[in-house]
């Protein structure tokens, strides 16, 4: 079994396979690394969301996990990042219920709480990246 | 990086000619290497393939790829004409799209990468070896296989991104045979469907696995429903979204839908995604389902004595 602070995967996501590829791959990781049954589930779930955000808003993009080490702990990082149309109002985006897709609004303000360090970086017309982490 | 460095990555769109040329550092003057080198080879190429049978000959592959005479003669003229095509060195879209074919063609019939690349190399070595004669000086001759090197690299390349990209269509063929592999509703008791989901539920799934509850209620006149979803990877907004959706719709027909095998993994992340499952009847276990089913059916369950 690899140790997660070396490992990294790198999945390119442009279509529905490329989603379920990603989950898989995140609930790997994160089993191998010894997280709670609960983690690896917002964990999955994160990635889930992000990658489906791709997909939707930006047409296309690419899903990083890989290890991270803090001060005292280890832990598991997602990038989610897009060079598409980019969010102008990251204040709506992260509140409940704030969709421009006619859908739950719920996946970027899910994430933030499901995970213990949450960043959205946006640029309209440049793209859209989310760094998020989930510590051990 | 920044998310617009993203766009310089190279993207799923095959290379331009000028593209190709650059990232393998063919120059106009390779390019002329290359045809001059052509000109003492090219009248050779018979001697070529024989030898280069000779060699194929020995490989276990040779049997089970060109057993037939009629094919290896064909497989030997467009063997011949690539390497004509290759001393022209004249690369433009045109040449890319026929190294594709030869790249789609290999991967076609099943040969092995590694039989295709080792043939390059002895290939690599009759041109510039047993082939080449004279007429060049030593800083010439090496300029040139210099330059022949680069050119056979770039066709390897385009063969082999053809078989990973061949491997890829058959990777999305097969992930969305997995996908399609039914939604089996089945009328487990009378009135009662059961349909258990496995793997990643998507919006086109989600529509299948509705319509094919649907139906079913429609026509078995099905009273109670249960979504088993405990083998589903991942419930996050949008199959949330899609099972209310589903257990929405089946109420109107008349048919009270149980979402079965929540775990408390599940349940967690649903409430922490802030979905509102409203008045859904959900139970952890498909057996509690099975119970409130039998129950909601009139059915009565008893331990024979
Ligand atoms: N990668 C992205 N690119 C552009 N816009 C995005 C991206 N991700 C999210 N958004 C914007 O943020 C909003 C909220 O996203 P989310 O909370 O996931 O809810 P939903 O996907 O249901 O709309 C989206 O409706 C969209 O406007
Ligand atoms: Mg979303």
């Amino acid at each position: 079994m690899q140790g997660i602070h070396n490992a990294e995967a790198r999945i390119a996501i442009r279509g529905e396979s490329d989603v379920a590829r990603a989950i898989v791959q995140a609930r790997r990781m994160s089993q191998a690394a010894a997280f709670q049954t609960v983690d690896q589930s917002r964990i999955a779930t994160t990635v889930s969301e992000l990658a489906r955000n791709i997909l939707k808003y930006a047409g296309q993009g690419e899903v990083i996990l890989r290890g991270c080490v803090g001060a005292t702990r280890r832990g598991m990082e997602i990038i989610a990042e897009d060079s598409g149309p980019g969010i102008a109002d990251t204040d709506s985006a992260l509140s409940d219920h704030y969709s421009s897709g006619g859908t739950l609004g719920l996946g970027l303000p899910g994430v933030q709480r499901m995970m213990d360090e949450f960043a959205l970086e946006s640029e309209p017309g440049a793209g859209t990246r989310v760094t998020v982490r989930k510590w051990l | 990086m920044s998310p617009l460095d993203l766009a310089a990555r190279p993207a799923e769109k095959p290379l331009t000619a000028a593209q190709m040329l650059k990232l393998y550092q063919l120059e106009t003057a390779d390019l002329e290497n290359i045809q001059s080198f052509g000109e003492s080879v090219v009248p050779r190429l018979d001697d070529y393939v024989t030898r280069f049978y000779d060699w194929m000959e020995t490989q276990p592959e040779f049997e089970q790829f060109f057993s037939d005479t009629e094919k290896l003669d064909r497989v030997q003229r467009q063997q011949l004409v690539y390497w004509q095509e290759f001393f022209a060195a004249k690369v433009d879209e045109e040449y890319l799209d026929k190294r594709r074919v030869v790249g789609e063609a290999h991967a076609r019939i099943g040969l092995p990468l590694q039989v295709y690349l080792a043939a390059m190399n002895v290939s690599m070595k009759l041109i510039t070896g047993n082939l080449y004669k004279s007429g060049l000086s030593p800083d010439q001759y090496a300029t040139s296989i210099h330059s022949v090197s680069k050119l056979m690299h770039m066709d390897c390349a385009i063969v082999v991104q053809t078989f990973s990209a061949r491997v890829n269509r058959i990777m999305a063929e097969q992930n969305d045979a997995l996908m399609e592999m039914s939604t089996p509703v089945t009328s487990i008791w009378d009135g009662i469907l059961l349909l258990p989901i496995v793997g990643i539920i998507d919006s086109s799934r989600g529509q299948d696995i509705m319509n094919a509850m649907l139906a079913k209620i429609s026509k078995t006149r099905a009273r109670v429903a249960i979504l088993d979803i405990s083998g589903v990877a991942v419930v996050d907004t949008a199959v949330a979204n899609h099972l209310i959706k589903i257990t929405k719709a089946t109420r109107l027909m008349g048919c009270e839908t149980t979402i079965s095998g929540i775990s408390p993994a599940i349940a967690q992340t649903i409430v922490e995604l802030g979905i509102d499952v409203g008045d859904i009847q959900t139970t952890a276990t498909l057996r509690d389902a099975l119970v409130y089913a039998f129950r909601a059916t009139g059915v009565e369950i008893r331990q024979a004595p």
